[in-house]
């Protein structure tokens, strides 16, 4: 079956090879598919390596997957599993004979006579060592494992199977959603995670320019009672679908959702934490989602499972489709919308393409656009200058902002039940902005900031999500690494930047998220409106927390104030006891320096009737007597305050799981028998 | 003197033939008509200083109830003044009132320059140091060692460095800023000066030129003390003797032009003692400058960077630094001149660009902060050097001079400047 790119590709680099030689190629006018330009700069949606192309994988069919649940208002549950396979295994898949070395000079990896001599006598050496150190009893260093011996021609394949219960695609769509780069149902003004209709698709290109095998799809949507089925690839150069198969089959369990099977060369090992850490973090972010995330490979000590258990029913609303605000749109987007649009006058037009322009304002406007425009002109005859004229207005003209109505921001709630879940940090403070506006493009930042916590490291530990998707990669040039780095004055807040556990989770929504650089990895630190954003609502959170620190700082006080007091009462008391034990001496040698009152002191302390721990004893009985005066003020002072109350989130009842139920907290199950 | 004049001809020889492409040096007099300028300002500096030989106090200002100045104080009243107070917390811990200290400010908040003093003095603000609060327990404990220790040494009479001090208790002061900083307090205290606790500081200035003196009985001769220079002794109060045909000291911030300056035996080309405290001035080296100043009746120019660091550290010489202003009577030298190297030198004297530096936000603010302290404001040159500096956003170091030759400080640049007078 595998007809598409592999017969074809050989006979053209025949031809190039022949030809190129001879005779300087005259330069001809080509046409370039989107799907070649992406094939050949793939870096730009993310697939630099083999690793990296693995993640990417991933990460796109997450995010499409958790895009389709929540456009119909499902509680996500989504299924990822890599399965890794062997090139034995491949190779039968495609049907290619495994074969013998031969000639073992040939290969890269080959061990010449001189490295293997370099080899044993370094193996030699190491061992002496290892065994002198063992009989000195020193504590042996683990020897370094012997670096793997694996070639550039043995990679590893991997199949990425994706399973949601979104909405499904309609049978007749399916070849043209994958096998048509550039094709796809999230253009409109819009947040949604993915946005250029590339994710998958270059999942398929990748799988066709490593492996050569099709994707395949099965599908069903709300209440049809089949399943489509899919096999296909992509003719790269005409950047149209290659169908191997498309047919229906029986529905039996009414299921609805999609699979996604591809199989791709990647790299499990250079790449396993970032993807881990991808699905910890999509954890905290999407806490009303159920993750299973399941790692397979014939070497049972290196598969991974991990579920991810939803912890709240409660979904941010879907994001609704929205209309430009007037300052956001170019001549190519007016000319564009008025191409699409069914209303028929320039007074309509602008009343209902634009958010903000109300009809009094729209008649405002073409009054100042000139004596030739009329609210009730055709908008279809606009001529191309006309319509410069009403850009210029747009950018020069004064408009409401737009609101941040069709965003949907994670939420305080969710934000917070997710930093709970996967962090369960000490202390967690929560923030959420309002919106603001960036380009005529609401967007809305929310920010946690979290302290202790296992498994998080000493010092600052960030989390950038923007539209609800996690940001891995370039960190450091994150507006959001920045402004925590450089413009928090962490210390006012009582937060130690270098000793806690702090955790700094931000999200961005917006219609349009100012990405840097070429895939979707971080926003610049250029954007005044989102830096100013992002450090106001960290700077928020920290004071919710400054004031739960100063309570702890001080209830710690409380505890430790006298063991901290009674702690010095031997240095104190000694130090003073030494200076009168001296001057005891000098007095008893007749040098009469003293008064009456200090005289008889230092009678006492030549007799032994005062000694340190006469002293020790008084100040003791001091410290216990300030103690509880302190202790006492302090019950005065502050009262009886309860911590505020955490909610215990009990996992809902699953009708198929009657064993037993599980009600969790952080502190304790409880196991409910039937 | 016969033989030091031979010397100076040779050198002046030497420098004649070799060096003759040196930038300015055309404009350099012979040395008899800058020792003679030299001479005059010696004369000078001598009769000014005696005609107001009585220095002013606090009390001629009626500033002594306000404002809080130690003196030296003999060991023997030391030991009586921490027994005293050791009997009084004793009484006080056996009334079961536990104890505490009354510690003079030492913050930014409680320091006064006076511009009559030209110097920097403590306000008399105090802050309570009881043992019974979880804030001061450790101070309070720390205060209480360090009296007992400095008791130990007046009845021992000996002297210990605070590092001494520190290592006697590790346990208890962890690090030694705060052995150090307690120990200043005790200062304060008592009402005594530090070096009358009998702990000194670890030796770090040096001097080298036409000065002799003794350091506890022995006469040493600073021009045979090779290129290193003597290290100055940290007992002030075993310093004496001093005599020197010096006409003027110099005062180097760095080592590196020091040993510059000693090498090529700048003090025997013009009569001069060149003192440095390798950066920032300890005690020892302020007081034995002081000494110097006071005994000898020279004037002191100074070397430094031109940067705010430099003119920092001749502030520290000149009216004291705010940790020690308790004690800015006895280790302030007044009438420091800046010789250099100044911000106007810069272009002056041609210095290359790749030798000077941009200045950092936070030179470019200490600057500015500079120009706020009174005692920069007090002289309208160092404002208006510092004002440039600050304008210009440059900075240079001595060293930058060596881009004309290793030499050139010691054979032009500073000759040209004792020619000129070209000092503030």
């Amino acid at each position: 079956m595998d007809t598409g790119g592999s017969s074809e590709s050989p006979i053209e680099t025949k031809k190039s090879k022949s030809k190129t030689p001879r005779k300087p190629k005259d330069s001809l006018l080509k046409q370039k598919s989107p799907a070649e330009f992406f094939a050949e700069n793939k870096n730009i949606a993310g697939f630099d390596n083999p690793g990296k192309s693995l993640y990417t994988t991933v990460r796109e069919l997450v995010e499409n997957a958790l895009d389709s649940t929540e456009s119909i208002s499902e509680l996500p549950v989504l299924e990822i599993t890599i399965e890794e396979i062997g090139k034995s295994k491949f190779n039968s898949m495609i049907g290619l004979i495994d074969r013998e070395r031969v000639d073992e000079a040939l290969y890269d990896d080959f061990e010449t006579a001189k490295a293997r001599e370099k080899r044993l006598a370094k193996e030699a050496r190491n061992q002496e060592i290892q065994a002198k150190n063992a009989a000195l009893g020193k504590k042996a260093k683990e020897p370094a494992a012997p670096k793997a011996m694996r070639g550039r021609g043995e990679t590893s394949f991997y199949r990425v199977t994706c399973k949601d219960n979104g909405r499904g695609m309609p049978h007749d769509d399916i070849p043209n959603m994958f096998g048509r780069v550039l094709s796809g149902t999230k253009y409109g003004l819009k947040q949604t995670r993915g946005k250029f209709g590339l994710g998958a698709k270059m999942a398929l290109i990748w799988s066709k320019m490593s492996t050569g095998l099709p994707i395949e799809i099965s599908s069903s949507m709300k209440g049809q009672n089949y399943i489509s089925l899919c096999r296909l690839d992509i003719d790269i150069h005409r950047n149209i679908p290659h169908i191997h198969i498309h047919e229906k089959r029986d529905n039996k369990e009414r299921w609805h959702g999609a699979e996604i099977h591809v199989v791709i060369e990647g790299n499990w090992t250079t790449y396993r934490s970032k993807i881990l850490h991808y699905m910890r973090q999509m954890a905290v972010i999407t806490p009303y989602a159920q993750f299973l995330f399941k790692f397979v490979s014939d070497a049972s000590d290196k598969n991974v499972t991990i579920r991810f258990a939803r912890r709240t029913d409660i979904m941010p609303p879907v994001p609704p489709e929205t209309k430009y605000h007037p300052s956001a749109v170019d001549l190519l987007l007016i000319k564009r919308l008025i191409a699409e649009t069914s209303k028929q006058n320039l007074l309509q037009f602008l009343q209902h393409e634009f958010v903000n322009i109300g009809k009094s304002y729209a008649e405002r406007l073409i009054g100042e656009m000139g004596p030739e425009f009329g609210p009730k002109m055709p908008v279809k005859s606009l001529t191309s200058q006309q319509i410069v004229r009403i850009h210029q207005l747009f950018r020069q003209a004064k408009f409401d902002d737009p609101s941040g109505n069709c965003l949907s921001p994670a939420g305080e709630y969710n934000l917070r039940l997710g930093i709970i879940k996967e962090l369960h940090p000490d202390m967690v403070a929560t923030y959420s902005g309002s919106a603001q506006v960036f380009e005529g493009h609401p967007f809305i930042v929310e920010a946690g900031v979290s302290v202790g916590g296992k498994d998080v490291k000493q010092g600052l530990n960030i989390f950038r999500f923007a539209n609800r998707i996690p940001l891995l990669f370039e960190q450091g040039a994150d507006v959001v690494t920045r402004t925590a780095l450089k413009r928090i004055s962490w210390n006012n807040y009582k937060i130690n930047q270098t000793q806690d556990k702090i955790g700094v989770f931000v999200s961005i929504v917006s219609t349009k998220i100012p990405f840097k650089g070429t895939g979707k990895e971080y926003i610049g630190d250029d954007i005044s409106e989102i830096a100013s954003a992002v450090k106001t609502s960290i700077q928020q959170c920290c004071v919710q927390l400054k004031s739960k620190i100063m309570r702890k700082i001080q209830a710690r006080e409380q505890q430790e104030r006298k063991r901290n007091l009674n702690k010095y009462i031997p240095d104190a008391t000694g130090a003073i006891y030494n200076v009168l034990k001296e001057m005891a001496l000098t007095h008893a040698s007749k040098r009469k320096r003293y008064k009456d009152e200090d005289a008889e002191l230092l009678k006492k302390v030549s007799a032994r009737l005062i000694t340190k721990d006469t002293l020790a004893e008084k100040l003791a009985q001091h410290v216990e007597q300030v103690d509880y005066e302190m202790a006492l003020e302090y019950a005065t002072q502050s009262g009886v305050k309860e911590e505020p109350k955490e909610a215990i989130y009990i996992q809902s009842l699953e009708a198929d799981k009657n064993q037993f139920i599980d009600f969790r907290s952080p502190i304790f199950v409880f196991r409910l028998f039937q | 003197m016969a033989s030091d004049k031979k010397k100076r001809r040779r050198t002046d020889s030497d420098h004649d033939g070799a060096a003759t492409s040196l930038p300015h040096q055309k404009l350099l007099k012979p040395d008899s008509a800058i020792l003679s300028s030299l001479k005059s300002l010696s004369a000078a500096t001598s009769s000014s200083t005696s005609s107001t030989s009585k220095a002013l106090t606090l009390a001629d200002l009626s500033l002594s109830s306000t404002c809080r100045e130690v003196i030296d104080l003999s060991l023997s009243s030391v030991q009586s003044s921490i027994e005293s107070l050791a009997l009084s917390i004793t009484h006080s811990i056996l009334s079961g009132r536990g104890f505490s200290f009354s510690v003079p400010s030492r913050s930014a908040a409680n320091h006064l320059y006076v511009p009559e003093l030209d110097r920097i003095v403590l306000k008399d603000k105090s802050s309570l140091r009881p043992y019974s609060s979880v804030a001061t327990v450790r101070k309070a404990t720390v205060t209480a060692r360090i009296l007992q220790l400095i008791h130990q040494l007046c009845l021992k009479n000996i002297h210990v460095t605070k590092r001494d001090l520190f290592y006697t208790d590790v346990k208890l002061f962890q690090d030694q800023t705060q052995s150090d900083s307690v120990l200043d307090d005790v200062s304060c205290i008592l009402g005594c000066t530090r070096s009358s606790l009998n702990v000194v500081a670890a030796e770090k200035g040096v001097v080298v030129g036409r000065l002799i003196f003794s350091d506890n009985g022995d006469l040493i001769d600073c021009t045979k003390m090779g290129m290193g220079g003597k290290a100055i002794p940290p007992n002030i109060d075993r310093v004496g003797d001093m005599s020197s045909d010096a006409l003027f000291i110099l005062l180097v911030e760095k080592d590196a032009a020091y040993m510059r300056l000693a090498e090529d035996r700048f003090y025997n080309r013009f009569p001069c003692i060149i003192v440095t405290a390798k950066g920032q001035p300890d005690v020892a080296t302020r007081l034995f400058l002081r000494k110097m100043k006071m005994e000898l009746k020279l004037p002191v120019l100074a070397l430094v960077d031109s940067d705010p660091y430099g003119l920092k550290i001749l502030s520290v010489y000149g009216c004291g630094s705010k940790n020690m202003s308790y004690d800015s009577a006895n280790l302030t030298t007044p009438d420091i001149k800046w010789l250099g190297i100044r911000p106007s030198d810069l272009d002056k004297y041609k210095i290359p660009e790749q030798c000077r530096l941009p200045m950092t936000e936070q030179d470019i603010k200490t600057g500015k902060d500079m120009l706020e302290e009174d005692f920069v404001k007090k002289n309208p040159g160092w404002v208006e050097e510092l004002s440039l500096m600050v304008k210009t956003k440059q900075k240079a170091e001595i060293q930058a001079l060596s881009s004309f030759g290793f030499q050139y400080l010691s054979e032009v640049y500073l000759p040209l400047k004792l020619q000129q007078q070209d000092w503030l």
